[in-house]
């Protein structure tokens, strides 16, 4: 069995990429599972989705914690600690990176002692698609090809598939990007896993706890604080201060409380917390805040 | 639209197909995670016309219920699907419904209960309409949830039953998971479940009748439920007529309960739902490493297929009823079923251990498995087993220590 987990975020197309990965194996013949993970979270938060791809029926379900292949479409998971897109990674895991950087370079970043490749899918999306945000047909693609048993045929036929399902209207350029990546990138060849004897787990008894520990009861206010959302912006607002009349609009707007006053009563975005909703710059009576693509989203 | 084929859908896709081939003709919908995609699907069958009827949105589970079972009660075919949080919300109208002796299909995606909130699955839910006199389906996979609606819709139609048919899976774990589901031929499908025309009285217009009575002194009262236990326990006949014609017409066949690698097995894991998934899969290696365990997989909850379960697990000496969902103060709730029901043999096995775990989606995995078969084979064992372990531990306090629960307080 293969299992394959891709890393994104939400909006990119992650889960539509396990989707078209699932069924392209479907289609060629293959048992195929997929399934997305997140929580209660938005466009730009860290989201996971597997595949699992097999000759017998798939006795699994849910995460897949020893991957043989992850696909990582935006690379600056990489160093998100809650995103741990390399978690589980081992001798026999090959890592695929959607990456300007050069394999030797990423290898020198990483010290993986899985096999790591990489291509530039955000370009090739920009080649092909004239954006590159969304990467569903881009990670699919070098996803198939990586597993090696799934046919350029039944690839086409399930980008199409996925896509016409979703309603999107730009296949013919998707199957042109489907094929030049598929050509891009060979079968990989993994180590065998060791197959391990179960042994139990350690359990724990559990002893009755007093009332504090016991029930979901906060008691240091205030935590959110330590959850960074920053990373979640594919644009960020900028207030223009020249013209800004310190009405605080933006500052009563803001859904998550990431506009504060600075001295002089300015309003100050939290740009640790800020996930880019763009409210403010919409609720601005006099357009003052400005969107700006966030530096790496499309290089 | 071309059927009779195999595509991969999610749990939920699979249940809004079970419904538009079982061709309902009224849906009334509110909508909940995990459960959305159920109802969303079916409003846009309706909006484009690939369903004939009436979708419409509620403001509430509470009339969503109420107006399913009204529906029911004029004779067409209805389907509705709710999860966790708006279950217990619509719980009167359950029992309401159920008392009105009307038929309907009802899909249930598992997630477990505040407090704390959660969106992931146990089976508190679930098992929090065990006793509203709803028959109950359980799915392990994708398969089963498309085939039960439509054995769910045969069964609650029978005229011997006239009961709601629940159709349970597990949030994320089925219902947002994708695996090949086979969609029968429309015609086939019709042999098995055809347009429904009730036989017995219904709501017409000017020909009045009432089903909601209330009665006093008892007797009448208790006549009505003692006649709605008959009904619910005669289903388990109408399960099996049901599932042996099915087999007969689609090749896949449902027994109230699973028997996995049953026939020499020492050790017998009794669950439901889609983590039987991953006991199966245990079973296979425990095997591998000479562990001669079975698996005995609960698809008819409601009625509870007594004399089945007993046959199936007495001859066997260890088992463990592993259960996803927790009673406080008591424990797994499957687990006094389990007992009772093999109390009378007297060749039952010699241990029957409870198990409580997968609480709040939390994974059940190999090593449990392999925990629970020590814990079958210690004499000691009289608690149940909480899957519970170190790693556990530490995830919980990697949370505590941001909540920062001051020890000074809790030492008073």
């Amino acid at each position: 069995m293969y299992r394959i987990r891709l890393h994104g975020r939400g909006g990119q197309g992650i889960k539509t990429a396990s989707q078209i990965l699932g069924t392209a194996a479907f289609y060629s013949g293959y048992q195929a599972q997929d399934f997305p993970l997140y929580g209660a979270e938005r466009r730009g938060a860290p989201i996971v989705a597997f595949t699992r791809i097999s000759e017998k029926p798939v006795l699994e379900r849910g995460p897949i914690s020893s991957p043989d292949i992850i696909l990582v479409g935006d690379e600056t998971l990489l160093d998100d600690p809650q995103a741990a897109p390399l978690c589980g990674a081992d001798e026999s895991t090959a890592v695929f990176i959607n990456s300007t950087l050069e394999t030797s370079v990423l290898q020198q970043q990483l010290h993986l002692s899985s096999s790591l490749l990489k291509l530039n899918l955000t370009e090739l999306c920009i080649q092909h698609l004239n954006k590159g945000t969304v990467l569903s047909t881009a990670l699919a693609a070098a996803g198939a090809r990586l597993v090696g048993m799934i046919t350029l045929e039944a690839l086409l036929k399930a980008v199409d598939a996925e896509l016409s399902q979703q309603g999107i209207g730009s296949i013919q350029e998707n199957l042109n990007l489907t094929k030049e990546i598929f050509q891009n990138l060979f079968p990989v060849v993994l180590k065998p896993r060791k197959e391990k004897t179960i042994s139990p787990s350690e359990i724990i008894l559990m002893e009755q706890a007093n009332i504090e520990e016991a029930a979901p009861i906060i008691l240091s206010p205030g935590n959110m604080i330590l959850r960074k959302t920053g990373n979640w912006r594919v644009q960020r607002p900028e207030i223009d201060y020249e013209h800004c009349n310190h009405c605080l609009i933006c500052y009563a707007r803001c859904p998550d409380g990431a506009i504060s006053l600075g001295p002089d009563d300015k309003p100050e975005i939290d740009y640790d917390h800020c996930k880019g909703c763009l409210i403010c710059a919409q609720e601005c009576p006099g357009h003052f805040i400005n969107t700006v693509r966030e530096a790496g989203v499309e290089s | 639209m071309k059927t009779d084929n195999k595509i991969m859908l999610t749990g939920n896709k699979a249940a809004a197909w079970g419904a538009r081939m079982a061709q309902v003709e009224y849906v009334p919908a509110f909508p909940i995670t995990p459960q959305t995609e159920i109802v969303e699907t079916l409003a846009q069958w309706f909006a484009d016309g690939t369903l004939q009827g009436k979708f419409t949105n509620m403001d509430s589970e509470h009339s969503m219920f109420m107006a399913a079972g009204a529906a029911a009660a004029t004779g067409v075919r209805v389907f509705t699907a709710s999860s966790s949080q708006g279950i217990l919300h619509g719980m009167e109208s359950l029992y309401t419904i159920t008392g009105w002796r009307v038929p309907l299909v009802l899909v249930n995606v598992s997630r477990a209960l505040a407090t704390p909130i959660t969106l992931e699955p146990d089976h508190n839910d679930v098992m929090s309409t065990r006793d509203c006199g709803l028959i109950q389906l359980h799915a392990e996979t994708c398969q089963e949830i498309f085939d039960f609606i439509l054995i769910g819709h045969k069964i609650a139609e029978n005229p011997q039953v006239c009961l709601p048919v629940l159709v349970n899976m597990d949030g994320f774990y089925l219902s947002f998971t994708r695996e090949p589901v086979l969609i029968p031929d429309k015609k086939t499908i019709l042999k098995f479940l055809p347009l429904f025309e009730p036989v017995y009285p219904v709501f017409q217009a000017s020909q009045p009748m009432a089903r909601a009575s209330a009665v006093f002194g008892g007797s009448t009262y208790s006549y009505f439920k003692m006649q709605h236990n008959l009904a619910a326990h005669h289903a388990e006949k109408v399960f099996n007529d049901a599932t042996a014609e099915f087999s007969e017409l689609f090749g896949r066949t449902y027994e109230p309960a699973e028997k996995f690698h049953m026939d020499d097995a020492d050790f017998v894991f009794v669950m439901s739902n889609s983590f039987a998934t991953k006991g199966k899969a245990a079973v296979l290696k425990l095997r591998q490493q000479g562990i001669k365990a079975g698996l005995l997989k609960i698809r008819l909850f409601r009625p509870f297929p007594v004399a089945f379960i007993a046959q199936a697990l007495c001859g066997h000496e260890r088992v463990a009823v592993i259960d996803q969902n927790l009673a406080p103060g008591m424990g797994g709730i499957t687990y006094p079923e389990i007992v009772s029901s093999l109390y009378p043999y007297e060749n039952r096995p010699k241990k029957i251990v409870s198990v409580i775990g997968g609480l709040g989606g939390k994974d059940i995995t190999e090593s449990d498995f392999m925990s629970i078969i020590d814990h079958m084979k210690n004499s000691d064992s009289k608690t149940p087993l909480y899957l519970f372990d170190q790693e556990d531990q530490r995830a919980f306090q990697r949370i505590q220590k941001i909540a920062n629960v001051k020890k000074e307080v809790s030492s008073s």
